[in-house]
């Protein structure tokens, strides 16, 4: 178990790894309801993830994690500082991100495979693959056969499924994932969690994960950044060395997870 | 700029715009006097409340019977409507037998309820009024018919266990949980009422804003017609934004506030 | 089930029927062209619209009711729509809008006959001024309530303009966009009547003044109801197909 300190969680990276995203000093401000001063939400935030590598960012709810990510999409612009995404080795074109929320957030008025070719020609991917990918990436999620059904007639585990096969349609350079598994049952999570893991061995993209429950971050990932209350600073960064497949029932994940756990209370009733 | 101060001026921009608008449209058709300016209008307006128009009166007069047609109307549709939305409402019989005719009366034109309504009570104020009570009382009764479904029965068998009177009853039990559904009727059926009463006094009623529209429009008068609706649109929405608006928040004291 | 249904009914069809039976009383103490029975107000429609050359007469209203009411459409979907994405826009516009909401149509049916003259775009003009703030409403209203996080999900995917509009917001608006649609037919056919009442020579409501002025009770009310028995079938039939048509993709709850 070896981890890896640095002061404000800047990365350190060994030579010759690819950084597929980069987020350098950014800092987010977001305009007070009543019309005031702006309050800051993410304060130099720092981080870089390498390419193929799992990296989950772990806090307390509501401290900006999901900011973070919709700045890395580009859904939001940040205030100060820079973010970089690089698409993967040997492409030269805008990085393919996908994105999986905390809620499904499909369109209900289309079908299963209507929601993926919905993403399918938002990344103008040309028509003629579509049919193959949307049947690889649905019987990859577990979920064949599904095209033609409407994603109220699923349950809720099972469209968050729908909602990965999405994401990984498009053949993502690096996936997004906030809290996917936070809306869903204990008994569903856990087998969500293995099957990401299955589907992940085939197509590594870079994933950035953001959750605040710390086994489920210490289960899944290679590196995990540590955060704290607004404003959102990242304060740690330690890297998980367990060798894979992991169990959550592994001496080493449940002593790493119970470290972490000290360290992240000692934090938070030092900043309160 | 803050948010308040930048919507009042665009609102104010807006109001600007479309007075700017009509400015420039009416010096464009100026040799066709089909569109008088809003100088020429202002003046208009002006003098119709100094000099004595048609019949010897002055603008007062007009807007003064309209007015009053306006108010007893509709306060006897409100009344009427009120009356049988809530007997629809606590009783079945009379819900299931009236039902059926409210959908009728709601799709009938009101320019047909005004001319049957003035052919046969006449060119006077009966005939508005009917015209009136059959286009908006139906409307107050759906509306109150709706309120008085939802409301809550514990409240009234608590008033009843306490023998209170019919008057109380309605008063202080029936009336208050009614008061958001007679509201909404109140805001609809107003704008329903001075329409119709505009329509009725276009095509028969002696006197009144709409007497004065049919008239300077078979004079061919564009300047005493576009005064006379500019000066009934103004009334109606100081009537409706001005006055209501305050109302409101008047009556809907007693409930909760909404967390902001 | 069934059984209960049509109990519960018969209190209404009593009602229709003792209707009936005192119109008819009362109507025998009244010229029939005054007041005309049910009998007699049945028969005249059927001779109305049993002779050809009434038909022009309604195909006319009924062409500038399309007209009005595509036209409103049209124009109010998109307002409502930039209305309801651009704050600025919705300030400036929320004034206009509400005055021509309080604007009655008698107002309008005078100023389009002075400006146009007695032609069939005074009707169609009202029709339109009229019916415009509603639909803009309506579809203002339903932008309001189209989810955030779907369009934030689009725009993850780097979704272009036209594919958002297509596939997630219009679907959002259909529901109000339908209920515009019904308002503004609803709205249309009635105004078109006041704004044919100015005497523009053709139309439904031209034959309603007519029969005014020539005080023919029978005649205005055979002509002004079956012209709303006319609408309400063509309201009925567009909009349970549209119904039916559109909304197949919402979960099927059991009864």
């Amino acid at each position: 178990m070896r981890e890896t300190m640095t002061a404000n969680g800047a990365a350190v990276t060994g030579a010759a790894a690819r950084a597929a995203v980069t987020v350098s000093n950014m800092t987010k401000r977001f305009p007070a309801p009543g019309g005031g001063d702006k309050f800051v939400v993410l304060e130099n935030i720092s981080l870089a993830v390498e390419e193929g590598e799992f990296a989950t960012i772990v806090g307390p709810s509501g401290c900006g994690k999901s900011t973070l990510l919709n700045v890395i999409a580009g859904i939001e612009t940040c205030d100060a500082g820079s973010v970089a995404v690089a698409p993967r080795e040997g492409r030269k074109d805008a990085p393919r991100i996908g994105y999986v929320f905390q809620s499904p957030r499909l369109l209900n008025w289309l079908t299963v495979e209507g929601n993926i070719h919905f993403v399918l020609e938002a990344q103008n991917v040309p028509r003629p693959l579509w049919q193959e990918r949307v049947s690889r990436h649905l019987e990859m999620v577990g979920l064949a056969g599904q095209q033609r059904n409407y994603p109220l007639n699923l349950s809720g585990g099972m469209q968050q499924r729908v909602a990965i096969a999405r994401a990984l349609a498009i053949e993502p350079d690096i996936l997004l994932m906030d809290e996917p598994f936070s809306h869903l049952d204990a008994i569903t999570a856990r087998k969500m969690r293995f099957d990401l893991m299955e589907i992940l061995a085939r197509a590594r993209p870079t994933i950035l994960f953001v959750t605040h429950d710390l086994a489920e971050a210490v289960f899944l990932s290679d590196h995990i950044y540590l955060m704290t209350t607004k404003p959102a600073r990242i304060f740690k960064r330690v890297k998980i060395d367990v060798a894979r497949p992991r169990k959550p029932e592994d001496a080493a994940v449940f002593d790493l997870e119970k470290a972490l756990v000290r360290e992240f209370f000692s934090v938070i009733e030092a900043g309160a | 700029m803050n948010g308040r101060a930048r919507g009042f001026l665009l609102r104010a921009s807006s109001i600007v715009l479309m007075i700017a608008l009509w400015w420039v449209a009416a010096l464009l058709m100026h040799d066709n006097e089909v569109l008088p300016g809003p100088a020429a209008i202002a003046h208009t307006i002006a003098s119709d409340f100094v000099t004595p128009g048609p019949q010897g009166h002055l603008a007062y007069f007009h807007i003064g019977i309209t007015l009053a047609r306006i108010f007893a109307t509709f306060v006897t549709s409100m009344l009427l409507g009120i009356g049988i939305g809530l007997t629809m409402g606590l009783s079945r019989t009379v819900e299931r037998s009236l039902l059926v005719f409210i959908p009728l009366l709601l799709t009938l034109p009101s320019i047909l309820m005004v001319f049957v309504a003035i052919m046969w009570f006449g060119f006077d104020e009966i005939g508005g009024l009917v015209a009136v009570l059959v286009i908006v009382a139906p409307y107050v009764a759906v509306n109150i018919h709706e309120g008085a479904k939802a409301m809550d029965p514990s409240l009234a068998e608590m008033a009843m266990t306490f023998k209170a009177r019919k008057t109380l009853l309605i008063g202080k039990v029936y009336l208050p949980q009614l008061t958001p559904y007679i509201f909404s009727a109140f805001r609809y059926g107003f704008g329903q009422t001075w329409k119709i009463v505009a329509l009725a006094e276009t095509f028969g009623l002696k006197f009144g804003i709409g007497y004065m529209f049919s008239f300077w429009f078979e004079q061919f008068d564009m300047s005493q017609v576009l005064a006379w609706i500019i000066m009934f649109v103004v009334l109606m929405l100081i009537l409706e934004h001005g006055v209501f608006a305050r109302l409101e928040s008047r009556a809907f004291a007693w409930r909760a506030p909404i967390a902001q | 089930m069934r059984a209960q249904h049509m109990k519960a009914m018969v209190p209404g069809a009593i009602t229709i029927a003792l209707g009936l039976v005192l119109w008819q009383a009362i109507s025998l103490f009244f010229l029939p062209i005054f007041f005309p029975g049910p009998i007699d107000l049945v028969r005249t429609m059927v001779e109305i619209y049993g002779d050809p050359s009434s038909w022009p007469i309604v195909g006319a209203t009924l062409v500038r009711i399309a007209e009005g009411f595509a036209a409103s459409m049209f124009v109010g979907c998109i307002m409502g729509l930039v209305m309801g994405l651009k704050r600025n826009l919705e300030i400036f516009f929320d004034s206009w809008i509400m005055v021509l909401l309080t604007f009655p149509a008698i107002c309008w049916a005078f100023l389009s006959v002075l400006w146009f003259g007695l032609s069939g775009v005074a009707p169609v003009l009202t029709i339109f001024l009229i019916v415009v703030p509603f639909v803009v409403m309506n579809i203002w209203q339903g932008t309001k309530a189209v989810e955030k996080n779907l369009l934030e999900m689009g725009r993850a995917y780097k979704a272009d303009r036209s594919l958002m509009l297509r596939k997630v917001l219009i679907p959002q608006l259909m529901p109000y966009i339908f209920s515009a649609f019904r308002i503004a037919l609803s709205l249309s056919w009635k105004i078109a009547l006041v704004g044919e009442a100015f005497g523009v020579g053709s139309g439904v409501g031209q034959q309603l003044i007519y029969w005014f002025q020539d005080t023919r009770v029978d005649m205005m009310l055979a002509w002004g109801m079956s012209f709303m028995i006319v609408m309400t079938l063509i309201d009925l039939l567009v909009f349970r197909l549209w119904e039916r048509h559109s909304f197949a993709w919402r979960r099927q709850l059991a009864v």
